[in-house]
């Protein structure tokens, strides 16, 4: 019965050329719509880390006087989302999780071998040894550096396969060297290409920015006294000047991660944050008891707001667009199905029960949605694109159509056509033959 | 006009009553909104830096290493820029409004305060910095030489001698008084500072409308330094008409300069201004797309119906013609008929526009609808309802009375 | 075959209540062909929407080949009709978007046959009409006997023990008129039970029996091949 349906709704689809390209533009303008802004909500709001979004931790310590107005520099509460280098580092040192990492962002001056070529900017991130098999980077060249080079401030690098391309066209650089800020650095990894969206790993410095180029131990940036390119925010009296001043003082500017896989290993690792804090408490470093916490990606990602308003708001937009597109779509099918009241009453009679009409109908939908979802399709992508013509680059980055994203299309509009169908179907089988037929 | 037969001619067809109504409803309700939004994005990108934007452009320069010379390379190169044609002023400095990125602190009155009475953006800016931005003084004077000091690199806590303020930043300081003369603290300093000028206008760098620098978008303080960096913008004034030669020129003479550095591509602010609103422009233009897209779906819904309609009542149309109906009658009726659906789904419109707006204030802290928003929202779609219908109305009018003759359906 | 004692139905608007059909009763017998006239409005059309199983009645019982059908729910009627009843209306009602073989298919679809045993009976059917010729043709491009006989194929070929035809001449002119009354009458000899409402005396005529109904009660002239028009004849 299923190709008997099919093959009826094709032929009553065809037979009103008109109303069915209607039927499937309000179908496919709706699905549209909504595909392109789910496509762009999905990208912002997903978990760029599936596998492991549960196991990693962003560390938060009180350090500001919580009697500092709320939200008096950015911060939804009364935590700052950076740490101080001196807790940054103490973290590391204490080493309570079985794999962490503190970093920053910066960047450096490359000057490239060919002497025709002037130098340009890479944006780096500093960053221990354990960020690499933390975030599962992919390495195309070599690997990370050792924790020897960790200790050691050694003058290496990690770069990407992007950078690797531009100054080395691609061939192995593991050995090579970089003239970085007017310094020699070994290259001893390339990455994969390698772009989460959002950068969860560092949402208070460029969410959806381009992903760095390259990654240097933090304690070599620290030692050659590379500034943060990122947000760094001071409370209280910064004390001494210059470089040492920054590392001493209470201003903000690292991020940490901690990777903690089990409900246990959590615990542990809160119980060892609160003692930290009031330990520093005790040494007479704050006057109040500083609050500490632990979010994994997805709280982090929900703390930091990185699904925009402007995201949100087109979402619902949208939908509603949708919703407006079903109910004409809804309008249009009634009209039709009542328009061929008569020819249901001859199939009744003639001992089709209520479900066969229903599923007549239903197919009769169900081919809408099919075309209308095709349609879709189309219209989201151009609308996609029409979103990286107008939105910045890193709105762009958020444009790309998955897999995934065609199969919720599908279903969408299958569903919505349905939806929109339902009302006329079950008018079409309330159609009594008799009355039908006394008609004539 | 018969209202009550055309109310109980609309009792049989309920439903497509209620969608079309509800249609217009929900376009209405997304209409009110969605133009809100983008008249207060489009005001938002149209607020104005305080800057003579179209003759300013920066060149941001990063030192390759870290060269121990930074005061007497950057005086270098401000003197080469300086000396080209067509330059009317040159000032290094640590950001500029619509850059994104910069400097903020809080201002106290007096030491013991535990909040400060203000937040600001800090500039640091040489004696040219008022001529190198554009920037209008409206009280006071500019800084003298003697007055602006070396600054090398941001942590350097040399305090500043003087500064000079935004107007806004001076009302909220010392609201109806006059602030020259008058010292403040900037927030950790140990000392006061005198204000000794007053800009009509500047902009903080950040430019998001719903974030925390919202708050405080125009206060801003010039605190005047010779300033030095290895990251430094140089902010370079033309005279009119000559902005692209001077930028084509003052990048070919910095290289000339030294070569061991990163010039950032030169950035006008009338391109600064763009990059920055670039997706508020873009949000607009989006949610403008999608309320025409609404209008014209809703449009298109009422013609299909209303075609429909027309289509099952022929015989009684003739029998109305037969009976003496004009053809302006005809299309009164219909007119009549979407007139009452419209008003419907107008009523339920305007409420579900204010529920839409009450709900995204609390939501997404945004501000409250204005009632002109809604009633010009209720008039267009109530306008569109009735353009709309005219075809299938002038349609329905043109059915010949003869119809009522012949039996059947 | 078709029994109804004491048969009623009741239409009731808010104000008033009427009866289309009073204490009706009517058996015909299987092989029979039987006529049902009356004047217009006398309930013969609700007659046949209720022996077609198209609507229920209010009161009495009705058995159609020795099964009661009160009380059946929508699903039980409907497959009853597809697998007793023929109909043939008077204004055709074929399916416009399907050519003749697709239109004589649509019960049997609905049957569950096989797509061979669904071809056979489409292809027996249609032979039995004569039309077997123009299966491909679309109902726009038949003349109105034409599409008469492929109503009545449709209606055979599921092999119905019954076929209900309302006015089934009604539409056509006196020639084709005669070939469908022709038709009608060689299915009966081959031993079909044929019941056929009518107001035109001419064609009861040639029915085996006639059933006249005058406002909802039924005036039976047994076993007389003469109808009575109009006569007010009450009988047991």
């Amino acid at each position: 019965m299923f190709t008997y349906y099919f093959n009826l709704a094709v032929r009553s689809l065809r037979r009103n050329v008109v109303l069915t390209a209607l039927m499937i533009a309000a179908i496919g303008v709706g699905i549209g719509a909504s595909m392109t802004t789910l496509t762009v909500f999905r990208a912002m709001s997903g978990d760029p880390i599936p596998q492991k979004s549960r196991q990693l931790f962003a560390v938060q310590i009180g350090n500001w006087d919580p009697q500092t107005k709320r939200g008096l520099f950015g911060s939804p509460d009364n935590l700052q989302p950076q740490l101080t280098y001196i807790d940054a580092t103490a973290l590391m040192k204490a080493h309570a999780a079985s794999r962490q990492t503190a970093m920053y962002t910066t960047g450096f001056a490359l000057t490239p071998p060919n002497p025709d070529v002037r130098p340009y900017q890479v944006q780096a991130r500093a960053t221990y040894t354990d960020f690499f098999p933390m975030f599962q980077v992919p390495f195309r060249y070599g690997g990370p550096w050792s924790a020897a080079e960790d200790e050691n401030r050694a003058e290496v690098v990690v770069i990407s396969t992007e950078l690797n391309d531009k100054v080395f066209a691609g061939a192995n650089p593991v050995g090579k060297t970089l003239n970085l800020d007017g310094r020699d650095y070994r290259v001893v990894g390339v990455t994969e290409h390698w772009s989460p969206t959002p950068k969860f790993y560092d949402l208070n410095n460029d969410t959806f920015g381009k992903p760095e180029e390259i990654y240097v131990p933090f304690t070599r940036a620290i030692e050659s006294q590379m500034l943060t390119w990122g947000n760094y925010n001071c409370s209280g009296d910064v004390g001494e000047p210059g470089w040492k001043g920054r590392l001493s003082s209470e201003c903000v500017w690292f991020q940490f991660w901690a990777e903690l896989p089990t409900a246990d290993a959590v615990a542990r690792y809160r119980t060892f944050l609160n003692n930290y804090a009031s330990d520093a408490r005790q040494a007479g470093r704050f006057r109040w008891l500083p609050e500490t916490r632990l979010r994994n990606v997805r709280e982090w990602m929900e703390y930091n707001h990185v699904v925009t308003t402007s995201a949100r708001i087109l979402v619902l937009v949208s939908f509603s667009f949708l919703f407006v597109c079903l109910l004409n779509a809804m309008g249009l099918m009634l009209a039709k199905t009542m328009g061929r009241a008569a020819d249901i009453g001859v199939r009744r009679a003639l001992g089709a029960n209520r479900h066969a009409i229903f599923s007549q109908c239903l197919m009769e939908s169900g081919v809408i949605g099919l075309a209308g979802g095709v349609l879709g399709l189309l219209l989201t992508a151009l609308g996609l694109a029409g979103l990286r013509a107008l939105l910045s680059e890193d709105v762009g980055r958020l444009t790309h159509f998955s897999v995934a994203d065609v199969s919720i299309a599908a279903a969408l509009s299958v569903g919505a056509a349905i939806v929109a169908g339902l009302y006329p179907t079950w008018r079409a089988t309330q159609v009594q033959p008799a009355w039908q037929l006394k008609a004539q | 006009m018969e209202i009550r037969p055309i109310l109980s001619a609309m009792r049989r067809n309920k439903v497509g009553a209620v969608l079309i109504a509800l249609q217009m409803a929900v376009t209405l309700a997304i209409l009110c909104n969605g133009l809100f939004i983008v008249e207060q994005r489009l005001s938002l990108s149209a607020r104005p830096s305080g800057l003579d934007e179209p003759n300013v452009f920066v060149l941001t320069n990063f030192w390759v290493g870290n060269p121990p010379d930074l005061q007497a390379r950057t005086q270098a190169d401000l003197a080469a820029l300086r000396s080209l044609p067509g330059v009317v002023a040159v000032s290094a400095t640590n950001s500029y409004p619509l850059s994104g990125g910069g400097s903020s602190e809080g201002v106290k009155l007096n030491p013991e305060q535990k909040e400060p009475t203000a937040i600001t953006a800090l500039y640091f800016l040489d004696e040219q910095g008022l001529q190198s931005m554009g920037l209008k003084l409206i009280a006071g004077r500019n800084f003298n030489a003697d007055e602006v000091i070396d600054k090398i690199g941001q942590d350097s806590q040399v305090p500043p001698t003087a500064v000079i303020i935004s107007r806004v930043l001076a009302e909220k300081l010392f609201p109806g008084q006059s602030a020259l003369g008058k010292s403040i603290f900037v927030q950790f300093q140990k000392h006061t500072v005198p204000i000794v000028g007053i800009v009509d206008r500047l902009q903080v760098p950040w430019v998001e409308g719903d974030s925390w620098a919202g708050s405080f978008n125009d206060n801003s303080t010039i605190e005047p330094y010779h300033f030095a960096a290895t990251y430094i913008h140089y902010m370079i004034r033309t005279q009119p008409g000559q902005l692209a030669t001077v930028i084509q020129a003052a990048q070919k003479q910095l290289y000339e300069v030294s070569r061991a550095r990163v010039l950032e591509k030169a950035v006008p602010m009338l391109e600064a201004r763009s990059n920055a609103y670039q997706d508020d422009r873009g949000l607009a233009i989006i949610l403008m797309v999608v309320c025409a897209a609404l209008l014209a779906v809703t449009a298109f819904g009422i013609v299909g119906l209303t075609s429909y309609w027309v289509a099952q009542r022929r015989r009684q149309i003739g029998i109305r013609r037969a009976l003496g109906a004009t053809r302006n009658a005809i299309v009164r009726y219909f007119q009549t008929e979407n007139f009452m659906i419209a008003v419907s789904g107008a009523a339920v419109g305007i409420a579900m526009a204010v529920a839409l707006n009450l709900w995204m204030v609390s939501a997404f802290a945004m501000q409250r609808l204005q009632i002109g928003y809604a009633l010009i929202g209720a008039a267009v779609v109530l306008l569109l309802g009735q353009a709309a219908v005219l075809w299938p109305a002038l349609k329905a009018a043109s059915i010949p009375p003869a119809l009522a003759t012949r039996g059947g359906a | 075959m078709l029994k109804m004692t004491h048969l009623s139905k009741a239409y009731r608007t808010e104000v008033v209540e009427t009866y289309a059909l009073r204490d009706f009763s009517i058996h015909v017998r299987q092989g029979e062909f039987v006529a049902v006239t009356g004047p217009s409005g006398s309930g013969k059309t609700t007659f046949l929407t209720i022996a077609g199983l198209l609507e229920e009645f209010t009161g009495g019982e009705y058995q159609l080949d020795g099964e009661n059908v009160r009380g059946l729910n929508d699903n039980q009627r409907s497959r009853l009709r597809n697998e007793k009843i023929g109909f043939i209306f008077q204004a055709f009602n074929l399916i416009g978007d399907l050519n003749v073989q697709d239109n004589v298919d649509v019960p049997l679809r609905y049957r569950g046959f096989n797509a061979a045993e669904r071809r056979r009976r489409i292809q027996e059917a249609l032979g039995r009409v004569g039309l077997s010729a123009r299966s491909r043709h679309y109902p726009a491009e038949l003349s109105g006997g034409q599409q008469q006989r492929v109503a009545i194929a449709r209606a055979l070929a599921g092999s119905p023990r019954l076929l209900l035809a309302d006015e089934p001449t009604g539409n056509l002119d006196t020639q084709m008129a005669r070939g469908v009354l022709d038709l009608l009458e060689e299915l009966h000899r081959d031993g079909a039970t044929i019941v056929m409402v009518t107001h035109d005396p001419e064609l009861a005529v040639r029915a085996q029996r006639e059933v006249h109904i005058v406002d909802g009660q039924v005036v039976d002239l047994a076993a007389q091949p003469r109808a009575v028009a109009g006569a007010n004849v009450a009988n047991a």
